[in-house]
Order: structure tokens, then C-alpha cells, then sequence
């Protein structure tokens, strides 16, 4: 039977020049067709959504998406979708466009839950931003870049966030940018070298700051968050540790950031008579690896210290710091009364259903500085360096968050701090674009706002619900207010009290040191 | 390919490709191209032989491989409708030409794979010129009639020119208004066809237009289309020379409107191959004239690229003295002659300086043995068949394809009704449709060979041997008014369709003699027609005393069934004849004809009962008795040798293999009691029995080929 339609091919097509040739024809449309739908549909493959594509050998989703896109990712999809109808709702020309860049395809529980609250913290500034009494220009357009879920792909992100700087996208800032990462400190460092300014959030590592050591690396990059140092200066200045009550423990050979938790902590009590004990986490901090074991080792120790040793400061991702917490918990001398220090990372723990929250309860306290909490301002104790009407606004637009037209964006949780410090960094963005537009125009030059940084200060400082955002000349913020938490035995975060870099709250000009 | 004919791979054969494919350009059966063999000049093909040798199954047979793959045409030139004019039609505007080139132009229109149907513009309108010429306006319906089929001739049926024939009905309209007035005809139709034609009502104007002004060509038309038809329609009307001259133009006109349909790239890109007119019966008048045209074109170097494959019968065209046109008529003297097995791979043809070499003759030969047991083999599928019985039927027909094919039908339908012998499958009624009663196979046979009167004079004349018997014959057993005259025409007749001549018989084909002989055997219950013509021979022999006349005589005294005189003269003469001679006369007369058994008085006695192999095999000579003074040995052993050779080479019985090992004892021994030429005999002892069992005729064996010959 098979040789019929090749008979028929043969002596009723072929032979037959003329239908020889329209079936040529036709077969030479057909496989042009076949190609390009192939070659289509394997672009189509590679795509995720527009401007957002796998990259070889990846499942991430990376790129720019300037859509409603949630980067497969539920928990976003309200606020991307909130954020794609503020978009589309500005009118063409008004806008200059900010990206917000995070690990938006990362698996971690706790960097989902910091992601999903930067990601609602940016649109409410957004929001507050386009929709001020005044109507100031230019309004904001929030597009969001993923780098995956580590930030490898940082390079071709950056390219195209310059395309999008140069193109009639007009981006003129990219905030977020997250955890201290090598990948983003590297993102960082390429995107101000190409002269796009960079609003980090929680950022807090030293060396992903300008000014360390009279240097600035990253020219355009202004923080929210104050650097290690300040937030380990604030800790000291919370804590006081006698040299002889501490002990430290830090990860081997670690990241910046918790090189500049251990190197801050060092600074603190030279000569302590107890020994240093490192350890020595798996190459991906968010891994569990066998750290656990080094832990229980470190905790025999503890317990082998005079009670005198109450205080322990720990320069470690929150991975370890929860396994070590699990291991105090376990530790054999229970009457033995500890007080654990750390750092910002001490704030993942408040979602991380894996902590044992049993060890808060036998003589265990960690407290860590926070880069915002809800309460810090509720008492107003102070006059400077915050306010509570800061945080009313805030509040007051987190609760028109929750239905339209301003929401829905989600359940949101404000005690991690990560919503209030990505609202204060798009609002620092906000700031700083319009201070640089020229009167008359609706866009700054990118040169314009990579300068206007410095400016951030005194009468023109934002007032932020994490605090007083006053710039030095190095875009850190100056003597920001650090909040101290104690993670409660419940999950969550008990505001202690805050904490100054400087010892004392700013002057009231806020005007950093030269 | 089941419909292939069997033996006849030369013409249809593929790969290597057979004469068809390298003329035609296609397979046969398949719409695949195949390299031509001739570029420009392309030989008109004739195929010649007598009757039965399946000259007409071969052309139906390239119709049906190429049908639908290129256009063909197939007429025949005895067909009835090319005999004369239809009544009411008058002779002057009617020729078998332009009939048969109407026909073939209507076939050549049929669907072809891939192309669209050939329109005739040229020759519509010189057809309908000629026949305008015999229309007047007193026959509306005929005129209607005829114009309309001749104007569909030009209809090109594409169906982007919506239905069949509406445009042909539109200027038979026309043509019928300007007849309405009284006066000339031929003109204003002229004139009306030609505007039809170039007004761009046509379905495809262009080529129609560029049709309409072909006749500008006409000598003496000086460029005037309208006055080239009204001088071909003269022409045509004036008879002789001048139709001829006419009709030239009009096979002109068809190769001219087929050479069209081929031209252009866009054409040619639709089509395969050249296409192909097969005209059977070329020497009647339609065929030939047709024929004669187009070679003569050919000559004068008017090329077309039509492949003609003719059948023709017998060997040559004869000078016609029946040809009208005075001098035109040719005789294909110098044409190209080949066999089918010599053009199989190649024609070796070139054309010369005269018309007549433009053709290429092809004889069919006589079908092989082998391609006889296919055939038998494959009418008779799941038939048990005596063995010799394939052998005996090539040995019969001679190779005959009419012959073999009827024979194996009968074969079919006999075989279970007990027949056994060829005599019986010849007698035994054969249905050569399902839908027509039974006739035996011997009658159907003669009705296609021998058609068309004087069947009953050649029965008689059968039995002659040549003319002189023949006219004696004819004195005593055949009407008066038959006469002389009738046997001359009789024996013209036979050589003009190809029947071959031989010695001693006046009917030279052996199987076309035999089935004569049957007939003449059962013309009568009692056969008394057929021994009163042997009788007669015997008397007219009976006069003369030479050894020819003796053996005449003896062979008709056998037919009879008298076997006495036979060997008496057989045993007389071994002793003193030379031994060659000796067993020629043997064979001659042993090839008497054996209609079941005969008592002495040449009646029937035993129903059928074949007593030769009884007396060849010894059986019966205990009750023989030799006459007196006589060598009873050498009587018996003569009696029985020319039994057995009676027996094995009566076309009309197998073979029987006991009878041929007896015949070669008794020859063996016969060469004993003549030893000065022993080896004659030994050799015939040795290849008789073989060639009789394998059919082959029984030859004389050759001084100087008495070795190594086997």
C-alpha cells in the first residue's frame, strides 16, 4: 500500500513539470513555514514572558519583565499585576522608569517572604509617588528585573536595563538589589560603572558600600540600610559587651556581609580572653549541609566558658544562625544564660517554620538589628531621626493595600522590616529623580541623579517609616536609627529598642560628618 | 501489469525501453518520462502481418498504456463509418479522411493527467469549410448536427469557460442565420466561422485567432483566410487530385492544432511525451490516405511530433489501382523494415529522400513456445493440462496469437468437458464473451481470419496443392460462374494479406489449412463434401504419372482412410529410393488430414476412436497379413511407421510419447536393411520422436548434417 502514494507522487506530481513545480513550491513554503514555526516555537520555549526568557540550562526566568508577569510565582501575582495597571495607567512621556531588582524565582521560603514584602513595599511607594496631592513629575513607572534565583545572570540583566536607560524606557535607577551577594555586588558594580543609579534596600555589607576606606566603587549607589559597620556599631552601642563576656562566632571564609558583621564585632573587644570559633557553611549559604554538627561542637564549648560569658555575636547567614540557634537550644547547660547578637539576617528567621522555637525558652535571647520595624517609631521617644507620622503614612497606605484601586497586593507582614525598607528606598529614588530634573523637563539626566545622592540631606532628607534617610557624601545613610529585635518564642519580632550608629539620634539638620 | 501481451516485450517494455517508450516518450502504463529516441524526424511506425497475428490487439493495447497519460487516438481504417457517407450526406463535402480525421481529433481531445483538453480550432474550420460545401437549406437538423460536432472540436472544456459545448451551440446559431437566405452557402459560413473564430467569443481566443489566420497559407488564399477555406472547400468538392490536395491541408491542420498544444513552455510544463494516433487497417482508404499525407509532409519538411503507429496487413502496400487521385498512391517501397525483436532496442532508422522512407515497417513475428505456454498457462490457471498440450498448440497455430488465445479459451472451457485433443478443442464450442452462445472454436477462428465471403471456395480450394489442382478443383466441386478467375483472386487474396506461400499446398499456412480442412470435414453430416474434394484430387492425380502425382494421390487416399495403397507404395519403394526422398514422401503423405477414424469407405465407424496409435504400436499386426511374395516384416514396419507419423504430426492430436519410441525402433531398424545410408535414418530415428514430442515439425535430415546435429 505504500507504493501508491509514491506512485502517485512519482507519475502524478513529479513527472508533471507544471505540478512539479507548485508542489516544489509549495513544499519549499511548507518547510520555510516548518522553520520559522520551529525556530519560533523554540524562541517560544525560551521565553517566559516579554522581555523575561530561560537563559540555557536554566529554569529561572530571567530578564526585565515590564508586564503583569509573576515570574511563575503566585504570591506575586497580585502585586505585579497592581503594579502593571499603576503602569499602564501613567500617560506616555510623564514617566521615567525605576527597576526593581530582586531574586524573584528563588526557592528559599524566607527570601520569597523578603522578596514578595520589597516587592509591595516598591509598589506603595510607586503609588504614593504618582499619586501625591501635588502631582509632581516625573511620575514612576516599576518594572521588574530578576537576575535568578542567585543573581548569576546578572550580566545580561544589566545590559539590558542600559538598553532600557537609553531606549524610550527612560530608566533612570534600579532599586532592590537585595542580599550582599557577590552576584549582586558584582550586578552593582557593573551598573554604576555604566553610570545607571542603584538604590540598595537591605543591602547592608560593607563592601557593597561607597566610602569604605576613602573609596568610591559604586558611583551612584545610595543605601537605606545603614552599612555593617553602622548596624554594628549600633549593636554595640545597644549591648556594650565587655570583651571578656563575648564570644564570636563567624562563618569561614564567609561573604561580605558577614566578614563585615566579624570584622565589626573584632573591632569591638580586642583581646578577648575567649577564642573565636568559625565554621564553615556550604558554598550555598541557604543549603543545611552538616554545619548543624560544627554548631553542636561550638555549643560544648559555650558551655565549657565561665558564666560570666553571656553574650555570643554571631557573623553568620540565617541558615546557620537558625541551625545554631536549634543547636543552643540542645545545648547541656541549660541554666547557663546566653544572649545572642547578629546581625540584620537575625530577621529571616521570624517566617523560618524550621527554627526551634523551644530554644527561645531556656535562657536564650536573640536579638539582631533589624533594618525597620513596625514599632520602632510607635512610642515617639525621640525627636529626631524618625517620627511616627512617618509610619502612619505608611501604615495608612498599607491599609488601602488591601483593595482597590490602590490593592489588592496580598497578605502583608510589615515586622521583617523588608516592606518598609524597599518603600523608603523607592521613595529615596523618587526624591532623588525629581530633585534632578530640571525645572520645566519630566526627566533627569542619568548623570544628573547619579549626583544627587549627595544632596540627600538636611531639609531635603526623606523621611522614611524606617527613619531619617540623610545621605553623606558616599550615598550611606548617615546615623540611621537600627531597630533591636528580639525574635520571640512565638515567630515573631519584639521590637527592643533602637539603637544609633552614632550612640545618640542625628541633630535635627541631619547633616552627616564630613 | 497483467495486460501486457505476451511476446511483445520489444514494443512495451521499460526498462531498457521498448520501441513505444522511445518513441512516445512515456512508459507504457505509467505516466514517467523516458528518453526519446528520435529528436526531430519520427519514423511512422507500421506494423505488418497477416491476420491473427495481433496487429489490432497490439494497437489496442497502446491505447489502453497510454491513455490518460498523453492523448491518443485509435481508429480503424475498415470500420464501417469510413466506408462511405452517411445517407442524406452528399459524397462531394464527405471523404473517409476527413472522417477519420474528425474521429481522431474528437479522441485526442480526451482527458490527459495534468493537461487540458486539446482544442482544434485549425481544423474545425476546415472541416467545417468541407462540409459546408454539401449543406444546403433544406436540411437544417443534419447541418446543425454536423457543425456542432466539428465545433466542439475547438472546445477546450476548461472549467473556467463554464459548460461543454454552450460556445459551440452560440456560432452554430450564427451559422444557421446566414443560411436562412437563398444563395451561395459556403462563403457566408466561412465568413461567419472565421469571425467566430477571431471575434474572441471563442473560449480561448488568442490561440483561436492566431488559429483563424492559419489558412492565410493556403495556395493562392494571398493572405486571406476567408479565400484559403473557400479555396480548400473547392478543392475539396472538385474530387481527385484537387481532394487530395485539399485533404493534405487538413491533416495539416490537426498536426498543426496538436503541435500547438505542445508549444510554449507553459504547455509543454502540463504535458508528457509526443501524442500518439494508432490507425489500424492503414491500407484501407481512410488509413492509407491519412497516412500518405502525413509522410508526405514529413518529406517536404513539415515536421510534427506525433508518434503513428499503423497496423498493416500483410507485408506491403500494394499499388492501389483503387486510388482516385490518380499517381498520388505509394506502395511503402522504401520504407525501413525491421522485425519487432530488431527494433527492441533500437530502430536503426533514418529517413531518405522519398515519402515511403519515412515509414518504418515492423513484421510481428509468429509467438515463441514459450510465450504459447504462458498464454495457455495463464487462460488456464488452475487447470490440469495434458503436458504436450502448450507445445502442440504453438505447433498447431504455428505461433498464431488469435489462434493461441482462442485455442487456450477453448482449453478453459473444454478441458473439464473432457476434450483431449487439439481436433477436440477446435470442434468444442467456445463462448468468446459471456454474453454470446458457444461456437466451435474453429468457425470463430475462420470468421477472423478468412472474413467476408469465399470462405466456402478456400474450404474446398484447402485441399489443393497448387494452382493447377486448384483449378481442377475448382472445374469440378465449385459453383461455374467461381471459375478460374476466383481462384486467381483467391490466391492474390491470400498473398496481399500476408498469408505465406509453400510448396505443395495451396493454402500455405499450415494452421489456416487446417482449420479450413476441419471445416471442409464437418461442411456435411455425412462429410460428403470432403470426399468428394479428395476424390476429386485423387482423379485429377490419378491422370498424371509422376512420383509427385503418386504421392498426391496416396495423401488423399489417406485423408480418405485408405492406408493400403499408401504402404504398399511406401514398402515398394524403400528398397530403390533414395532415403531422403523416401521419408519426404512419408511426411507428405502422412500429413493427410485424420478426422476421426474413417472405415474404408471414409465413414465414420467408432465415434472418435484414434486407431493410429493401436496399429503404430504393433498392436494390430497380428491380424495383418502381408500380401503374398511380400517381406512381411518390412510391410508391417513401413505400416506401422507411417501410423506413427501420421499420428505425431497431426497438428490436431498430442503427441503420444509410446508411439514416438516405437517410430524410433522401427526407424533404427529401418536403417538397418539400408546401409549405404544408414546415418539418414539413424539420424531421423533420433530427432523425430524428440522434435514430434516438443511440437516442432518433423524435418528431413540432411546428408552433411547427419553430426552433431540435435
Amino acid at each position: 500500500m505504500a507504493a501508491r502514494p509514491w506512485r502517485w507522487l512519482r507519475e502524478d506530481v513529479w513527472e508533471i513539470r507544471f505540478r512539479r513545480y507548485v508542489a516544489l513550491l509549495l513544499a519549499a513554503t511548507l518547510v520555510a513555514a516548518a522553520v520559522w514555526g520551529g525556530l519560533r516555537l523554540a524562541r517560544e520555549d525560551r521565553s517566559c514572558a516579554t522581555g523575561v526568557a530561560h537563559p540555557k540550562g536554566s529554569g529561572d526566568c530571567v530578564g526585565v519583565s515590564t508586564t503583569a508577569y509573576d515570574f511563575g510565582q503566585p504570591r506575586f501575582t497580585a502585586t505585579a499585576r497592581a503594579i502593571d495597571r499603576e503602569n499602564h495607567r501613567l500617560k506616555p512621556g510623564s514617566y521615567v522608569t525605576v527597576a526593581l531588582l530582586l531574586p524573584f524565582t528563588t526557592s528559599a521560603p524566607a527570601s520569597l517572604n523578603d522578596t514578595l514584602h520589597e516587592l509591595q513595599g516598591a509598589y506603595l511607594a510607586q503609588y504614593q509617588a504618582n499619586h501625591g496631592s501635588t502631582g509632581e513629575f516625573p511620575q514612576v513607572r516599576l518594572v521588574l528585573a530578576n537576575a535568578g534565583a542567585d543573581g548569576t545572570y546578572w550580566p545580561r540583566v544589566v545590559d539590558r536595563l542600559e538598553e532600557m536607560s537609553k531606549g524610550p524606557d527612560r530608566l533612570r535607577a534600579v532599586t532592590g538589589i537585595g542580599q550582599s551577594t557577590d552576584n549582586n555586588k558584582k550586578a552593582v558594580r557593573e551598573l554604576t560603572r555604566r553610570g545607571i543609579p542603584v538604590i540598595g534596600s537591605s543591602i547592608t555589607a560593607d563592601d557593597l558600600a561607597n566610602g569604605q576606606g576613602g573609596k568610591d566603587p559604586f558611583p551612584g549607589l545610595a543605601r537605606v540600610a545603614p552599612t555593617n559597620t553602622d548596624e554594628a556599631r549600633a549593636l554595640a552601642s545597644f549591648a556594650k559587651p565587655a570583651a571578656d563576656k563575648a564570644l564570636l562566632v563567624y562563618d569561614k571564609p564567609g561573604d561580605p556581609y558577614t566578614r563585615t558583621l566579624q570584622d565589626s564585632f573584632k573591632r569591638l573587644m580586642p583581646g578577648s580572653p575567649n577564642p573565636e570559633q568559625p565554621f564553615t557553611p556550604p558554598a550555598d549559604r541557604t543549603q543545611e549541609g552538616t554545619t548543624s554538627n560544627q554548631f553542636r561542637q561550638i555549643t560544648q564549648l559555650l558551655c565549657s566558658t565561665p558564666k560570666s560569658t553571656n553574650t555570643v555575636l554571631f557573623a553568620g547567614r540565617h541558615t546557620q544562625l537558625r541551625q545554631f540557634i536549634n543547636e543552643l537550644g540542645q545545648r547541656g547547660c541549660m541554666d547557663h544564660r546566653f544572649t545572642l547578637l547578629t546581625g540584620d539576617e537575625g530577621s529571616y528567621l521570624t517566617g523560618d517554620s524550621k527554627l526551634d522555637r523551644k530554644a527561645l525558652t531556656g535562657n536564650l535571647s536573640v536579638r539582631y538589628t533589624a533594618l525597620a520595624h513596625p514599632d520602632a517609631w510607635r512610642k515617639g521617644t525621640v525627636a529626631t531621626g524618625g517620627s511616627a507620622s512617618d509610619t502612619a503614612t505608611l501604615d495608612e497606605l498599607v491599609a488601602r493595600g488591601k483593595q482597590a484601586p490602590v490593592g489588592p497586593i496580598g497578605p502583608i507582614d510589615l515586622d521583617d522590616g523588608q516592606l518598609i525598607v524597599a518603600y523608603d528606598a523607592l521613595r529615596l529614588a523618587v526624591q532623588g529623580l525629581r530633585e534632578a530634573t530640571p525645572s520645566g523637563a519630566t526627566t533627569p539626566p542619568l548623570a544628573d541623579v547619579v549626583n544627587e545622592w549627595a544632596f540627600i540631606k538636611g531639609q531635603q532628607r526623606v523621611n522614611g517609616a524606617s527613619g531619617w534617610i540623610c545621605l553623606d557624601v558616599h550615598g550611606n545613610p548617615y546615623d540611621k536609627a537600627v531597630p533591636i529585635v528580639e525574635l520571640t518564642p512565638s515567630g515573631g519580632a519584639r521590637f527592643v529598642r533602637i539603637a544609633w550608629p552614632e550612640g545618640k539620634p542625628p541633630a535635627a539638620a541631619c547633616l552627616p560628618r564630613a | 501489469m497483467d495486460r501486457r501481451l505476451h511476446g511483445r516485450g520489444s514494443l512495451f517494455d521499460t526498462d531498457p525501453p521498448g520501441l513505444a517508450a522511445r518513441l512516445v516518450g512515456l512508459r507504457p502504463y505509467q505516466l514517467r518520462s523516458s528518453p526519446y529516441e528520435h529528436d526531430g524526424d519520427i519514423p511512422f511506425v507500421v506494423f505488418a502481418g497477416g491476420r491473427g497475428l495481433g496487429k489490432s490487439a497490439l494497437l489496442t493495447e497502446l491505447r489502453a498504456a497510454y491513455q490518460g497519460h498523453t492523448p491518443v487516438a485509435l481508429i480503424d481504417g475498415e470500420e464501417p463509418q469510413f466506408a462511405g457517407p452517411p445517407p442524406e450526406r452528399p459524397g462531394e463535402a464527405w471523404s473517409p479522411l476527413a472522417q477519420a480525421l474528425t474521429t481522431v481529433a474528437e479522441q485526442l481531445a480526451g482527458p490527459v493527467k495534468g493537461a487540458r483538453r486539446i482544442s482544434f480550432p485549425r481544423l474545425a474550420s476546415g472541416l467545417l469549410a468541407v462540409a459546408a460545401g454539401g449543406w444546403s437549406d433544406q436540411d437544417m437538423p443534419r447541418m446543425r448536427q454536423e457543425a456542432e460536432r466539428i465545433l466542439l472540436l475547438n472546445d477546450s472544456r476548461s472549467f473556467l469557460d463554464g459548460f461543454a459545448g454552450r460556445w459551440a451551440t452560440k456560432v452554430v446559431a450564427k451559422l444557421v442565420a446566414t443560411m436562412s437566405h437563398t444563395g451561395p452557402v459556403v462563403e457566408p459560413i466561412i465568413e461567419a466561422t472565421l469571425e467566430a473564430f477571431s471575434e474572441g467569443i471563442s473560449p480561448n481566443h488568442r490561440r483561436a485567432r492566431r488559429a483563424a489566420t492559419w489558412y492565410r497559407g493556403y495556395p493562392n488564399a494571398g493572405g486571406n483566410p476567408k479565400l484559403g477555406l473557400i479555396l480548400l472547400s473547392g478543392h475539396f468538392r472538385a474530387d481527385g487530385g484537387s481532394r487530395a490536395h485539399a485533404e493534405r491541408h487538413l491533416v495539416r491542420a490537426l498536426l498543426a492544432d496538436l503541435d500547438d498544444a505542445y508549444a510554449g513552455i507553459v504547455q509543454r510544463s502540463h504535458r508528457l511525451g509526443r501524442p500518439v494516433v494508432l490507425v489500424d487497417n492503414v491500407h484501407a482508404p481512410a488509413g492509407r490516405n491519412f497516412m500518405e499525407c502525413v509522410l508526405r509532409d514529413r518529406t517536404d519538411g513539415i515536421r510534427d511530433q506525433v508518434v503513428f503507429f499503423a497496423a498493416l496487413r500483410g507485408y506491403a502496400l500494394p499499388n492501389s489501382p483503387l486510388r482516385p487521385s490518380g499517381g498520388t498512391s505509394m506502395a511503402l517501397r522504401n520504407a525501413s523494415r525491421r522485425t519487432l525483436t530488431e527494433v527492441a532496442r533500437t530502430t536503426g532508422w533514418e529517413p531518405g529522400a522519398s515519402p515511403s522512407s519515412r515509414a518504418l515497417l515492423v513484421s510481428l513475428p509468429p509467438l515463441t513456445p514459450d510465450d504459447t505456454l504462458h498464454i495457455v498457462g495463464a487462460v488456464c490457471r488452475g487447470l490440469t493440462l495434458p503436458p504436450q498440450l502448450p507445445h502442440a498448440t504453438h505447433r498447431l497455430t504455428g505461433g498464431s496469437p488469435l489462434g493461441i488465445a482462442l485455442l487456450a479459451e477453448s482449453a478453459r472451457q473444454n478441458l473439464p468437458r473432457g476434450a483431449d485433443s487439439l481436433g477436440a478443442l477446435l470442434t468444442g464450442e467456445v463462448a468468446v464473451r459471456e454474453d454470446r452462445d458457444g461456437r466451435p472454436a474453429y468457425q470463430e477462428l475462420l470468421d477472423r481470419l478468412v472474413p467476408g465471403g469465399r470462405l466456402d471456395e478456400l474450404t474446398v480450394l484447402a485441399t489443393a496443392h497448387d494452382r493447377e489442382s486448384a483449378l481442377a478443383l475448382a472445374r469440378d466441386r465449385l459453383p461455374d460462374g467461381f471459375g478460374a478467375a476466383g481462384v486467381l483472386r483467391l490466391e492474390e487474396q491470400l498473398s496481399e494479406e500476408g498469408w505465406p506461400a509453400a510448396a505443395g499446398q495451396f493454402v500455405g499456412d499450415p494452421f489456416l489449412r487446417a482449420l479450413l480442412l476441419l471445416r471442409l470435414h464437418h461442411l456435411d453430416a455425412d462429410h460428403a463434401e470432403w470426399r468428394a474434394a479428395h476424390r476429386a484430387l485423387i482423379d485429377h492425380y490419378g491422370e498424371r504419372d509422376t512420383t509427385d502425382a503418386a504421392r498426391y494421390r496416396l495423401h488423399h487416399d489417406l485423408a480418405l482412410g485408405t492406408v493400403e495403397f499408401a504402404v504398399t507404395h511406401l514398402r515398394d519403394s524403400f528398397p530403390e529410393t533414395d532415403v531422403g526422398q523416401w521419408l519426404s514422401s512419408l511426411l507428405f503423405i502422412a500429413s493427410a488430414p485424420y478426422y476421426h477414424a474413417h472405415d474404408p469407405e471414409g465413414r465414420d465407424f467408432d465415434g472418435g476412436h484414434d486407431h493410429r496409435t493401436a496399429v503404430a504400436l504393433g498392436h494390430t499386426d497380428a491380424a495383418q497379413q502381408a500380401p503374398e511374395g511380400v517381406d512381411t516384416v518390412l510391410h508391417l514396419r513401413v505400416r506401422r511407421l507411417l501410423h506413427a507419423v501420421w499420428q505425431l504430426t497431426d497438428p490436431l492430436v498430442l503427441p503420444d510419447p509410446q508411439v514416438a519410441d516405437r517410430m524410433r525402433f522401427d526407424l533404427e531398424q529401418l536403417s538397418n536393411l539400408r546401409p549405404e545410408t544408414t546415418a539418414l535414418l539413424w539420424r531421423a530415428s533420433r530427432d523425430w520422436p524428440s522434435d514430434a514430442l516438443a511440437g516442432r515439425p518433423l524435418r528431413i535430415p540432411r546428408d552433411d548434417e547427419d553430426r552433431g546435429h540435435g
